[in-house]
């Protein structure tokens, strides 16, 4: 997929949800464009930490397929709700606060890298990196022990994906690359039934999409050591 | 800006407060200063909010303190996933045991209105057997109540709410609605399918608290699928909107962003009154004859736990020591299938339609009591995290699975797990920002827990499955919050008796979700708010004598539906003769 990026990934080309802006309340309009606006300043990663964190997520929510104008913040989304200190209500009694977590977790990761051939793990190739992401979703991490004794490696692996998609899937590029409606008060959805589009929503348009091959991230396995009975960090409510 | 002006009542900003795009109230709020009040209710919630308005609708000097903010529907709330966590209890709380509870937005809600500002509005009664599961399984405890002592009740919230479902309703105690039921979204249309191929039956467009009609000052519902982000439009039934007007305009006081850090008890062990820090932190005690705790099933024993005093070392009203015990969340795993047309699943309420066809206990399965399968409506954030779960997804997995989310639909187990005394609520080490120490909630299954869901979670993918889903998968999770602070008659295995008075202090009541002694597998909130109906009918039969006697009078109260906030009574289709009684 190198050097093939775009505007905008997915199944729906041309749907712009911030296009249809008019249609929102104030209020919500005002949050969604204060997100696509935001400051990508850090104040909780520092300077030598912030190449490290990024280069960690744009594996666990890479988006190299999109336009550099058009990627979407995450590491500054985390860095705010660890700077501002705002929880998702509760710590697993077994886990650090989310601050200490991430800065372990990342010592973790480069100690891991270190391990092998003395490269770190901005150094390694990201074939490389993906792999050694893996070992962490997979909960049989290649070293750091002494760290994952403190902090158990699924529950730091889940705090890290869960912050990503958070971040991600908040904003108005991702609604348009899944076909997500987005904010619909006061205008209102008519069509609620058989997947039908609102006049203003895009048909599906499928393709074959490939993952690139420097990746290991494509595939579907549960994530082992975790008990299947667990709760996840960050869940929402349902019903 | 908004064309239309909003009344005002809140000197603080001066904007006043929206209640949605048409609803205000048109009366200034009372101030009783540092006065003595007759009752202070802590936490206006789901239960809070009816209380406040009962009580101040009989003429009772009431106030409630609440530690989130009175919501300004219009400035506060947004149609957006991310931008609504503030709704929730997002304070710290530590999380721990054998299968320990995800919090926050999973079940806590904060500020005016409580839970009932983010839930999906599911309204289900009990069933009968739910009140004496242990007289006829061997399981749980006995309620000291029965079915019919508080049916009344459920008749009378639904109409207060209103409930909008079908005319005819076939499990537990059959009834129907008096409002019609709601269209069908992708959820429901995959749960009838399902359900119709395998001869189970649904119930279809509710029970649900949303207007399919417009009523009064309110809208019905557009179908924007946000009910868990709280609903803007005033469709979706909150104490905020359906209660605490009224609870304004007969003379009830809310004190917003009020924490209460402790409730006060003398020699003659009366309570007196509470302490509670403002937004500035700074603290305050405000006297009152008498005090209603309604902080639900994590807070309201963490306070009660936090004003241990002498004569109550243990934690006030504790002598049973079942403060924080007997805790429950339910079975709440989703079920997600993959469907090779398109369903998109953010399109109307996640709450839509239910079979409670397993509902009751089964001697032909290996476990006691049973669960409801329900719709869900995961929006893009929801969705991927159920997909790290049930798949394992992330990376370019998770980019690849999301960009399928509207070819998938989610149904829901809503499953009963019994009250384990391990299961509790305890004071942890770590504090809040008032010095608080914050809650440690304990959690675990046990075995007809876990026989119970397996059943279940498989009868769900079976479900989905015949609806035609091409691929089905599951996330683990629970949903709700109830106990931790149970009613019963015996003072030795129970916090309180069935009216909500603590056994241990005469003047002291906790009403909430955390006095329900077992939860079947009906979403608690409408058993809630009918219990608080009910409690605050008793104290108005009861009258003085609460404020001044230790007399413990057990007799029924009449229910008042003259004290119902009014337009809500005989409105609706009636379904049932007995409605009108
Ligand atoms: C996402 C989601 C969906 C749900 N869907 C449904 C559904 O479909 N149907 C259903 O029946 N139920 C549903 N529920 C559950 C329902 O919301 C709760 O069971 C119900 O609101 C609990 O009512 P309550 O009165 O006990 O407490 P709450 O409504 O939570 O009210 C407690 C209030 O007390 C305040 N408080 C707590 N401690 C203090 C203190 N120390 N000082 C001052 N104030 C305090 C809190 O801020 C809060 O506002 C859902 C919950 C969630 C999270
Ligand atoms: S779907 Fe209906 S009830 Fe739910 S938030 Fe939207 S308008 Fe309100």
């Amino acid at each position: 997929m190198k050097g093939r990026t775009s505007v905008q990934p997915g199944y729906y080309p041309g749907f712009s949800t911030l296009g249809q802006q008019a249609n929102w309340d104030e209020a919500t309009r005002a949050t969604v464009l204060k997100r696509v606006a935001r400051s990508l300043e850090l104040h909780f990663f520092t300077p030598e930490e912030a190449p490290l964190i990024e280069a960690i997520f744009e594996h666990i929510l890479p988006q190299i397929d999109r336009d550099e104008k058009y990627r979407i913040p995450i590491v500054p989304v985390v860095d705010e709700r660890l700077h501002t200190n705002r929880l998702d209500g509760y710590r697993y009694e077994n886990m650090p606060p989310d601050q200490e977590a991430y800065r372990l977790g990342m010592q973790a990761i480069e100690e891991i890298a270190r391990g092998k051939d003395g490269r770190g793990f901005l150094e390694l190739t990201p074939l490389e990196q993906d792999k050694l992401l893996r070992t962490l979703h997979d909960g049989k991490p290649e070293g750091a022990h002494h760290i994952w004794e403190r902090m158990p490696v699924h529950r730091f692996w889940m705090l890290m994906v869960q912050d990503a998609a958070e971040a991600y899937y908040a904003h108005p590029y991702a609604w348009d690359e899944i076909g997500f409606g987005g904010p619909a008060y006061p205008r209102a959805y008519m069509r609620l039934e058989r997947g039908e589009a609102e006049p203003w929503e895009v048909e599906e348009q499928r393709y074959e999409w490939e993952a690139p091959e420097d990746s290991v991230s494509d595939i579907y396995e549960l994530i082992s050591g975790h008990d299947l009975h667990q709760a996840t960090p960050g869940q929402g409510g349902t019903h | 800006m908004n064309p239309l002006k909003k009344y005002l009542f809140n000197e603080r900003n001066g904007n006043g407060h929206a209640l949605g795009p048409i609803q205000e109230i048109d009366v200034p709020m009372r101030r009783f200063g540092e006065e003595e009040v007759d009752y202070v209710v802590i936490g206006v919630g789901s239960a809070g909010g009816v209380l406040l308005q009962r009580l101040a609708r009989a003429g009772f000097r009431v106030l409630g303190l609440e530690a989130g903010p009175f919501w300004n529907t219009e400035r506060d709330w947004v149609s957006d996933e991310a931008g609504s966590h503030n709704l929730y209890w997002e304070q710290l709380r530590i999380t721990g045991g054998t299968h320990p509870l995800a919090l926050g937005a999973n079940n806590s809600g904060r500020g005016v209105g409580g839970g009932s500002v983010h839930w999906a509005a599911f309204t289900p009664r009990l069933h009968p057997s739910d009140f004496r599961i242990h007289s006829e399984d061997g399981v749980g405890i006995d309620w000291p109540m029965t079915y019919e002592e508080l049916k009344p009740y459920y008749e009378q919230l639904e109409l207060e709410m209103p409930v909008a479902g079908p005319a005819y309703y076939p499990w537990g105690d059959p009834h129907g609605y008096a409002y019609g039921p709601h269209p069908m979204g992708g959820a429901g249309d995959v749960l009838i399918q399902g359900c119709t191929k395998l001869g189970i039956g649904v119930s279809i467009g509710g029970p649900v608290a949303i207007l399919s009609g417009s009523h009064g000052d309110r809208q019905h519902c557009i179908y924007r699928g946000f009910c868990i982000q709280a609903c803007k439009v005033g469709a979706k039934a909150s104490t905020l909107i359906t209660h605490v007007p009224d609870a304004l305009r007969s003379g009830a006081e809310i004190r917003d962003d009020s924490m209460v850090s402790r409730i006060h008890v003398n020699k003659e062990n009366r309570v007196t009154g509470v302490s509670y820090f403002d937004v500035h932190g700074q603290e305050h005690f405000q006297r009152a004859k008498a005090v209603i705790v309604s902080g639900y099933a994590i807070e309201t024993p963490r306070l009660l736990l936090n004003s241990a005093c002498p004569g109550h070392e243990n934690g006030l009203a504790n002598s049973s020591d079942t403060v924080g015990r007997y805790l429950m969340a339910q079975a709440g795993n989703v079920v997600l299938g993959r469907f090779h047309d398109l369903v998109r699943i953010y399109k109307a309420p996640p709450a839509h339609a239910l079979t409670e066809e397993f509902y009751e206990t089964d001697s032909k399965r290996d476990f006691a009591r049973g669960f409801a399968i329900q719709t869900v409506g995961p929006l893009p954030i929801a969705f991927a995290k159920q997909m790290m779960t049930a798949k394992g997804a992330w990376g370019w997995g998770l980019r690849r699975i999301m960009m399928d989310y509207n070819h998938w639909a989610a149904i829901a187990l809503l499953g009963e797990i019994l009250p384990w005394p391990e299961n509790r609520v305890q004071l942890a080490e770590a504090k809040d920002r008032f010095g608080i120490p914050v809650a440690k909630v304990t959690f675990g299954l046990h075995d007809n827990d876990e026989k119970l869901i397996e059943f279940g979670k498989n009868k769900v993918i079976e479900v989905m499955g015949a609806a035609g889903a091409e691929e089905v998968v599951q996330e683990t999770r629970f949903a709700h919050l109830v106990g931790a602070a149970r009613m019963g008659t015996d003072p030795r295995t129970s916090v309180v008796d069935k009216y909500g008075r603590t056994h241990d202090v005469a003047n002291l009541f906790v009403c909430d979700g955390s006095i329900l002694p077992t939860q079947g597998s009906a979403n608690p909130g409408l058993t809630i708010q009918a219990l608080a109906a009910r409690t605050g009918d008793y104290l108005i039969a009861q009258g003085e004598s609460i404020f001044n006697t230790n007399h413990r009078d057990m007799m029924q109260p009449a229910i008042r539906r003259d004290l119902a906030p009014p337009g809500t009574y005989g409105r609706g289709v009636p379904r049932l003769a007995n409605l009108t009684s």
